[in-house]
């Protein structure tokens, strides 16, 4: 507890303004089936920030995934420009990192294997693989589980698994795809409080969508609130709350109130 | 397996038991005449000396070693000709769908042909002996090998393909990391299907007078009425096919952790 509070001293909010590590600008996506098109996303704009934890909420079908699958680069966008430190985002690759809602491990490897498995291939010898993976395997807690298959251990275990597989390539933005979203209450706000405090080590800039209103008000520097039809977002709103952030204090359900009467507005429109 | 209680481990030799009994009884009693079933006794007979070549058992003393090994060098080398040619070019169409288009109706068409039916021209264009038996098991073992392979490869989840391109994996470490292990359960079935068809093939093109061989010895067993031989013979490619089909496996999982690791 001491040295998370310390960690937040350290980090004072809002002073200065970040580095901005991810721009985006009006970025659209049209998709056309059977000659109706559907404005899945329009002129959408941000930046994030270096050390920036984003969430990105919105109502199912508002696009978000969509703007995932954009800034991943699985697929391309109708209008835009994506940059990553200036230069400009085409394709998938290593320096922004997808943990993706399903599980996504991969079967035939073990929990280590998989978390080695982007550090091989790219010349590193086997002893500094082994010791990035070990130094992982710790950061995640799953030591113990190094050698077990993806099919025997629990939910929230393989996507801790999941995360680790894509911080040891150290990415530049780490893209978040409601990836707590399967997971039962309980192991949801586990895994919330064990990505705030990996988060807190590594300090990665972060975009994670969502569309649990308390689990953003639970993790987010800045909420981006998304709209559909057209997909866009709507507000850009601060999250000023101190953390740890206990669901139980006023603030905390004065944010919550406030987000869930943005997305009726938005419906009832 | 192992660990399964006992009676589990017997349940696979309940129906040849039940058989090889009943079959003993029949020649027993004398229902059938041993000149259309032999008696079982007999059969065993004649199977040690055809493998050990004791006693003279006329021209088959002996002869196993020198059979088995001329029939398991055709089947390997058919087999795996076709599984080279097969999984590569199965995987290709299950992954692009130029390659799909350009293959699926020939493939379709040549496989709606019996594979008897090239017996035949395959004498014509190789002879009698290795060529022609090579020739009709590769073209039998190819299909199953093949189409198994394209469903694998399309059965790939493409959330593991995604994963792979984000994590920065190239085209080459692609195929080899995810997409052969990702398709290593339709491989591993494709592969012992085509290598059952092996055997069957095998025997085709054996039949045709080739001087040994399991299915020449059948074949001429037959010409000099020797029921006993005959089935020796068959009981020996049930259990080399047995063997054969336990090899590959164990082998492929040797070579494979996708192979020993998903179901």
């Amino acid at each position: 507890m001491s040295t998370r509070l310390k960690l937040i001293s350290a980090k004072p909010a809002q002073a200065v303004e970040p580095e901005a590590v991810l721009e985006v600008q009006g970025l659209s996506k049209i998709f056309r089936v059977n000659q109706t098109t559907l404005h899945a996303l329009e002129n959408i704009r941000f930046q994030a920030g270096t050390g920036e934890l984003i969430c990105v909420l919105g109502p199912s079908g508002c696009g978000k995934t969509t703007l995932l699958k954009i800034l991943s680069g699985f697929i391309p966008p109708s209008a835009g420009q994506i940059t990553l430190n200036g230069l400009p985002v085409f394709r998938p690759g290593p320096d922004r990192c997808v943990v993706f809602q399903e599980d996504a491990l991969f079967p035939w490897l073990t929990v280590a294997e998989n978390i080695a498995f982007g550090l091989k291939g790219r010349g590193f010898g086997s002893r500094s693989v082994r010791q990035e993976t070990e130094r992982f395997l710790s950061l995640v807690n799953l030591e113990a589980f190094r050698d077990y298959l993806p099919r025997e251990i629990s939910g929230g275990m393989k996507q801790r698994v999941a995360l680790a597989r894509v911080l040891i390539l150290n990415p530049k933005v780490l893209l978040m795809d409601e990836p707590f979203a399967a997971l039962d209450a309980q192991t949801r706000e586990e895994m919330q409080t064990f990505l705030l405090s990996l988060w807190k080590k590594l300090s990665h800039t972060i975009l994670f969508v969502t569309h649990d209103v308390t689990e953003a008000v639970t993790l987010a520097d800045r909420i981006l609130v998304m709209d559909k039809n057209p997909g866009r977002i709507r507000h850009d709103i601060a999250v000023p709350l101190k953390r740890p952030r206990m669901r139980e204090t006023d603030a905390f359900h004065h944010h919550c109130k406030h987000l869930y009467a943005m997305l009726r507005t938005e419906k009832a429109e | 397996m192992n660990d399964r209680p006992k009676p589990y481990r017997l349940l696979p030799w309940i129906i040849p038991g039940t058989l090889v009994v009943a079959w003993w009884i029949v020649s027993q009693s004398g229902w059938i005449p041993g000149y259309l079933l032999p008696h079982p006794k007999d059969i065993a007979k004649t199977g040690y000396a055809y493998i050990f070549g004791l006693d003279g058992n006329g021209p088959y003393a002996g002869r196993f070693l020198t059979d088995a090994t001329a029939s398991l060098l055709r089947v390997v080398m058919g087999f795996s000709l076709a599984a080279f040619v097969g999984v590569p070019l199965g995987m290709l169409s299950g992954r692009l769908e130029w390659v799909e288009k350009l293959l699926s109706l020939s493939v379709n068409g040549v496989r709606a042909v019996p594979g008897i039916s090239w017996l035949p021209l395959s004498l014509v264009w190789f002879g009698i002996g290795m060529k022609t038996t090579v020739f009709l098991v590769s073209l039998a073992a190819f299909f199953p090998i093949y189409l198994n392979a394209a469903a694998g490869a399309r059965a790939v989840p493409p959330i593991l393909l995604q994963a792979g391109a984000m994590m920065g994996v190239g085209r080459i470490r692609g195929t080899f990391a995810i997409l052969i292990p990702g398709a290593m359960s339709h491989l591993v079935a494709g592969l012992r299907l085509g290598l059952g068809i092996s055997w069957a093939y095998l025997v085709l093109g054996e039949l045709t007078g080739v001087p040994s061989g399991l299915g020449a010895v059948i074949m001429d067993a037959r010409m000099s009425g020797q029921i006993d031989v005959i089935i020796v013979g068959i009981a020996l490619i049930a259990l080399l096919g047995q063997s054969s089909d336990y090899l590959l496996r164990t082998l492929l999982r040797m070579l494979f952790k996708s192979a020993r690791r998903t179901p």
